[in-house]
């Protein structure tokens, strides 16, 4: 016997989090993990009501899901690789061109932060080079 | 029969947590997306941390501690705490590949909630799948596409307050949703009213020990030792116990209503598990009649016959511990969840398979190169 809500409201959490990773976010991957995590709370609340319930079919149902996700994850892979074959980018607003008829283009307009990348790190030569000697053996 | 909207009026305290949750925790991760002005870590972590012991007091004030004893309680919030944690960062983290880690470790406490959801074989399937294959391949996904510096992708968000807003609302309705329809702790004064409106499941935490400490009495009847008369203590002491969950066999089932199995189980007998309940707890009321019967007659004889009464009463010992365990998931999960997917869920389990070719075929198709021969 179990206390349901605890782990229906955790569920519920984790699903609210991914739904607003997945509305926010513009990179395709972090928006297909954030899908993943939604489908984590769905899969909580299956398991928590077989439990509940003493019942065999919230785990069998949570396996199925499993299932989906592992289907949709090789998809979402091979459609990411032809994506950023074609546009050498992840973000999801360069196919903005898709959108519906009469709805306006956003555009961003804050300019991105440059990062000044340090330059490699290089060890100042100190000291004298020093003589080899010759190898005595050679095999 | 209760009106659906008996217990609409919801209580100043509970609502006010739930407002606040999901206020704060909208402008908290709206602080927190990444853009290239006016976000705030700091703000934002703080008000994260905020709604996260908001959402925690609620459930601690509403429906108390979600498990009787300390450890298990202690690993339910380490678990929660861990899950959300890491799913804020991955919502959050402006560098994908920090984000598919942080995702590993959503899956991690996940699956400890799995584990406490006695769902073992789900925990390492989950593991394995999540952890080992889907998180992995995305890593080298990134690792083949990653960008240097700021990018569109990674550094900008769309509409973060609408979208965080979007989120918290669902969360704060199904908070609402379970406050108005959950088993309750009652502080309220007309708690009478108010019943949870959830299923009956059908044995409850209370009947569970009752049923437990009957067969531990019984258990010290049997004792091999044990004087004919302290047997007889004992058995007597099972009897009283299984009278308050199971009934007496004498009396009509309504004499006490609402307190043995079979009474508060009687409307949903069309449920075949909850039929089968009943059919056990009626089974435990006749047999703790007869073994009873069987002992004290063999103990009025004037040399105690005692065997064929121990034998009735390691029956009866069986079947209250059957009774106390029927409603809970069976022990061995694997070959349980085995047994039910090939007989009860073939087709199902057929379609997933053709899913996955369907699947495998398509990812073929969609990333081979144009104009290579595949």
């Amino acid at each position: 016997m179990i206390s349901l809500p605890h782990f229906l409201i955790v569920g519920a959490v984790l699903f609210g989090l991914g739904l607003v990773g997945f509305l926010t976010r513009r990179n395709l991957i972090t928006m297909f993990l954030c899908a993943e995590m939604m489908l984590q709370g769905v899969v909580l609340n299956f398991l928590a009501f077989g439990k509940y319930h003493g019942h065999l079919g919230g785990q069998i149902a949570a396996l199925f899901i499993i299932t989906v996700a592992a289907c949709e994850a090789g998809l979402a892979l091979a459609m990411f690789l032809a994506i950023y074959r074609r546009t050498k980018s992840l973000d999801s607003g360069v196919w903005q061109e898709l959108r519906e008829d009469r709805i306006p283009a956003t555009v961003d307009t804050d300019p991105l932060p440059t990062f000044l990348e340090d330059p490699d790190p290089v060890l100042t030569p100190a000291g004298a080079r020093p003589i080899r000697a010759e190898e005595e053996v050679r095999v | 029969m209760i009106p659906p909207f008996a217990s609409l009026e919801i209580d100043p305290i509970a609502a006010g947590q739930i407002v606040a949750a999901v206020v704060m925790g909208t402008l908290g991760l709206y602080f927190l997306l990444p853009r290239p002005r006016g976000r705030s870590i700091a703000l934002g972590t703080f008000l994260s941390l905020g709604t996260a012991g908001m959402i925690a007091g609620f459930l601690i004030t509403t429906f108390g501690q979600p498990f009787p004893n300390l450890v298990e309680n202690a690993l339910f919030w380490l678990f929660a705490a861990g899950a959300v944690g890491f799913g804020r960062v991955l919502v959050m983290q402006s560098n994908p590949a920090r984000g598919a880690i942080s995702f590993a470790f959503v899956i991690l406490s996940s699956c400890g909630l799995f584990l406490m959801l006695a769902a073992p074989f789900l925990m390492a399937a989950t593991i394995i799948i999540y952890m080992g294959a889907i998180v992995v391949t995305f890593l080298f996904v990134l690792m083949l596409s990653q960008a240097k510096g700021a990018s569109d992708e990674n550094d900008r968000s769309r509409e973060p307050l609408l979208g965080s807003l979007a989120g918290f609302a669902f969360m704060g309705l199904i908070l609402f949703t379970l406050y108005v329809t959950g088993p309750r702790v009652e502080t309220r004064a007309d708690a009478a009213i108010v019943e949870p409106l959830l299923p009956a499941t059908g044995i409850r935490t209370a009947d569970k020990l009752l049923l437990v400490a009957a067969a531990n009495d019984l258990d010290l009847a049997l004792d091999p030792d044990a004087k004919p008369d302290e047997m007889l203590m004992q058995a007597k002491q099972a009897r009283t116990r299984l009278l308050r969950v199971v009934g007496s066999a004498g009396e009509p089932l309504d004499a006490n209503p609402g307190r043995t199995i079979q009474d508060r189980l009687r409307n949903s007998e069309t449920d075949v598990r909850i039929a089968s309940i009943v059919a056990q707890a009626d089974k435990v009321r006749v047999l703790k009649k007869t073994s009873l019967d069987r002992l004290e007659t063999a103990l009025l004889d004037r040399e105690p016959k005692l065997d064929e009464a121990r034998e009735q009463l390691k029956r009866l010992r069986g079947e209250v511990l059957i009774l106390a365990g029927r409603g809970e998931l069976p022990a061995k999960n694997v070959k349980a969840i085995g047994y039910a997917l090939y007989s009860e869920h073939l087709i199902a389990v057929e379609l997933a398979g053709t899913l996955l070719l369907v699947a495998t075929i398509g990812a073929v198709a969609i990333a081979q190169k144009k104009g290579s021969v595949a």
